[in-house]
């Protein structure tokens, strides 16, 4: 084991470098890397999953324009943080009052997971996109590309990430093995791969916190590992509410959405993936999922998710109850 | 998860449990004397007071089998004639002394259930065992009758320090450590009831932070909401009252929300309960619209669906005094929120080295855990003693 073993958190220590060092997104990297040798880049917007290299594309860039002096001129602001537009547009604001340090005539600033910006803020963004351009450049990531207005998406060059494919993150893997002196068997990197969804941040620091434990990964230690961080299950919400116990489905959905810090959506997301597995008839399924829909709508909607997630309970609870007149009794 | 109300877990067993009523207790044992020169005794004062846990208490202390009747039970000459005309008249199958509990009277309406209340006094007549009547207001005119017939026993608030003494001995059975100042606190705010202090007590003792009494709302200030919610849930006619029904709530409507989402499974049971979390549900939609598009009319539906709206899922009227519960959700949050703050300034932290979004981080925390066991990385991220001391802690959040 070398002594740098396990000295960093393994997304940055290994997180590329330069344009080579990049896995997966081919062209995408072929066409930012010459317009980031032209020393001029657009706007740009990334569009993607999780984990497939929007990030660490930004630092490239910005690294590759200005050098050495790469963090005076780069301002990264994550707008699902950020509280507001406001907070968004003063820090622009001052990052962009003064000029560029270097050759270059502009500053980036990487505004991560931009679709957690709500309507009007990304109409007062775009003003400010439009206030600043001639100092600044925008790089915009988000999930999404749907949920970003259509007027700062036509301001911007638009790349759509792919999931990385099981070869790309094999190829990180090893080279990550390799310098850590690790083995990882067939196995291990299969249940690795299947854990992490294509996610590549995702992967290393289950390899990281697998590795934390032996530095010989079997299959075992990684499911250990993915079983441990594991987030509560949302079954148990439901199987309380069908059967028809409200107080105790709803006690536990607040307390796994506490305890794990977990939005409605999340939850949501997870009963309509949850919903098939379900021992109930098809076509109660069906109805279940279209609830699950109507539930998600109105969480958009409304005011306060939580009561959102109730009524969907609630409509478990009819389920279970075969949605007839079922056991009325009175208050107590 | 331990789901009993304490209020329930530590009724009394005898006499010597009751607290604070002592003079009550001496009445009581002198009616029991007497019977049946006098058949039947009023346990009366306000909610909280310990009438039922009275009524228990003489049960055991007779050795008796309870037959107790609510006031829901009490809705027709028939059902009452039936249940309580048996029951007296026949000796007990195992010659057990028997007591016949009628509790919360309050709830027997004077005109819809007239028959019932006649029933109840010609039951006291008849009666071969004594039966107990627990009331909030004995001297509502509709008693006037039962007063006469019944030997009545008055049971005052208790006092605070009473109280006190109480949750102290619950909180050593419970293994709960809460200050004597936060429990003479609960006690004082409890105004006498105690089943209330213990319930301030069993939400207070699932957090750790005793400056969190001050969130034990004043009792005083509820009464408006405790009006509204037993007009909207026992009511069934949608009429002019109903729909003004929140009109003299003296709390922001978000507050009445929280109440009505609270107290809904205590009002409602299966379909009932589902349709009224709908009506709530679409009253929610309705204040997210005003929020976002300041369409101040649809307050309209809001209200309506929140009165008449949860009133409307039932067909028939409840009777029966319900103890309407606190909103408990907010303090969850905040609890969880003030338990987790370290964990958050972690994963700010975290989130600032990998750029990633805290929020991405909070979410992979139970994988960050295992990461951040190593102290080079620690080291790096800067964490504090206190942040290093939750991650040591075996089970934390």
């Amino acid at each position: 084991m070398s002594e740098h073993f396990n000295s960093e958190v393994w997304t940055e220590k290994y997180r590329p470098k330069k344009f080579e060092d990049m896995v997966g997104q081919e062209e995408i990297i072929k066409r930012v890397k010459s317009l980031t040798n032209s020393m001029n880049i657009p706007h740009l917007l990334f569009a993607g999953p999780a984990g497939t290299g929007k990030s660490t594309l930004a630092l490239i860039i910005v690294k590759q324009l200005f050098g050495e002096s790469w963090r005076e001129n780069y301002l990264e602001l994550n707008a699902s943080d950020e509280r507001g537009i406001d907070v968004v547009r003063q820090k622009v604001k001052d990052f962009a009052r003064t000029k560029a340090l270097g050759d270059v005539p502009f500053k980036v600033i990487f505004l991560d997971e931009a679709d957690a910006l709500t309507r009007e803020a990304q109409q007062a963004l775009r003003r400010t996109m439009e206030n600043y351009t001639s100092t600044c450049r925008f790089v915009m990531s988000c999930n999404y590309s749907s949920k970003i207005l259509d007027p700062i998406q036509s301001r911007a060059v638009v790349f759509r990430f792919q999931l990385l494919e099981k070869k790309d993150i094999k190829k990180r893997i090893d080279l990550i093995a390799e310098s850590e002196g690790l083995s990882i068997s067939a196995d291990a990197f299969d249940a690795l791969y299947e854990a992490s969804e294509g996610d590549c941040r995702r992967v290393i620091n289950l390899l990281q916190a697998t590795a934390s434990i032996s530095p010989n990964l079997t299959p075992d230690l990684v499911n250990t590992i993915v079983s441990k961080a594991k987030p509560s299950d949302i079954k148990i919400v439901l199987d309380y509410a069908l059967s028809g116990d409200f107080v105790n489905s709803r006690t536990k959905l607040l307390d796994i959405m506490l305890k794990e810090s977990i939005s409605g959506q999340d939850v949501i997301k997870a009963i309509q993936k949850e919903v098939w597995n379900l021992p109930i008839d098809n076509a109660l399924k069906v109805r279940l999922t279209e609830k699950t829909g109507e539930a998600e709508f109105r969480l958009v909607e409304g005011a306060d998710e939580f009561i959102q997630l109730e009524a969907l309970i609630a409509a478990f609870i009819m389920a279970g109850l075969g949605g007839d007149k079922g056991d009325l009794k009175g208050g107590e | 998860m331990d789901n009993v109300p304490w209020c329930e877990k530590y009724r009394a067993q005898c006499f010597e449990d009751v607290k604070g009523q002592e003079l009550a207790v001496d009445k009581v044992k002198v009616f029991l004397k007497m019977f049946p020169k006098k058949k039947a005794v009023a346990l009366h004062g306000p909610p909280g007071v310990g009438k039922t846990s009275l009524a228990y208490a003489i049960a055991s202390e007779m050795d008796a089998e309870i037959l107790e009747l609510n006031a829901s039970d009490l809705r027709n000459k028939a059902k009452i004639g039936e249940i309580v005309g048996n029951a007296s008249r026949q000796k007990s199958l195992f010659k057990k002394n028997k007591i016949i509990l009628v509790d919360e009277v309050d709830g027997i309406a004077s005109v819809k259930d007239r028959g019932g209340l006649g029933e109840l006094l010609g039951l006291l007549e008849k009666s071969a065992f004594p039966v107990i009547i627990t009331a909030n207001d004995i001297w509502n005119k509709k008693f006037s009758m039962l007063r006469r017939k019944a030997e009545l026993v008055q049971m005052k608030e208790i006092d605070h320090k009473v109280v006190s003494a109480i949750l102290n001995d619950v909180c050593e059975k419970e293994n709960v450590v809460v200050s004597n100042e936060v429990l003479t606190s609960i006690a004082i705010k409890a105004r006498g009831d105690i089943r209330a202090a213990l319930n301030d007590l069993q939400v207070l003792s699932k957090m750790d932070s005793p400056e969190l009494v001050s969130e034990v709302g004043d009792r005083n200030k509820e009464q408006s909401i405790f009006t509204a919610l037993q007009h909207v849930f026992q009511t069934s006619k949608i009429d002019e009252d109903m729909l003004r029904v929140y009109d003299e709530v003296n709390m922001p409507i978000d507050d009445v929300f929280l109440w009505i989402e609270e107290n809904i499974p205590l009002a409602y049971k299966g379909e009932e309960l589902c349709k009224a979390i709908e009506a709530l549900s679409l009253a929610d939609v309705f204040r997210g619209r005003i929020r976002r598009q300041r369409h101040w009319r649809f307050m309209v539906y809001e209200y309506f669906l929140l009165g008449a709206g949860v009133a409307g899922v039932k067909d028939y009227d409840r009777s029966g005094w319900v103890q309407y519960k606190k909103p408990s959700r907010i303090l969850k949050i905040w609890l969880q929120n003030q338990r987790a703050a370290k964990k958050k300034t972690i994963c700010q932290k975290y989130a600032k080295h990998c750029h990633i979004s805290t929020k991405t981080a909070m979410k992979d925390f139970l994988l960050l855990k295992v990461i951040l066991q190593r102290n080079e990385i620690r080291n790096t991220l800067k964490l504090s003693d206190d942040e290093v001391a939750y991650l040591d802690k075996p089970i934390s959040n």
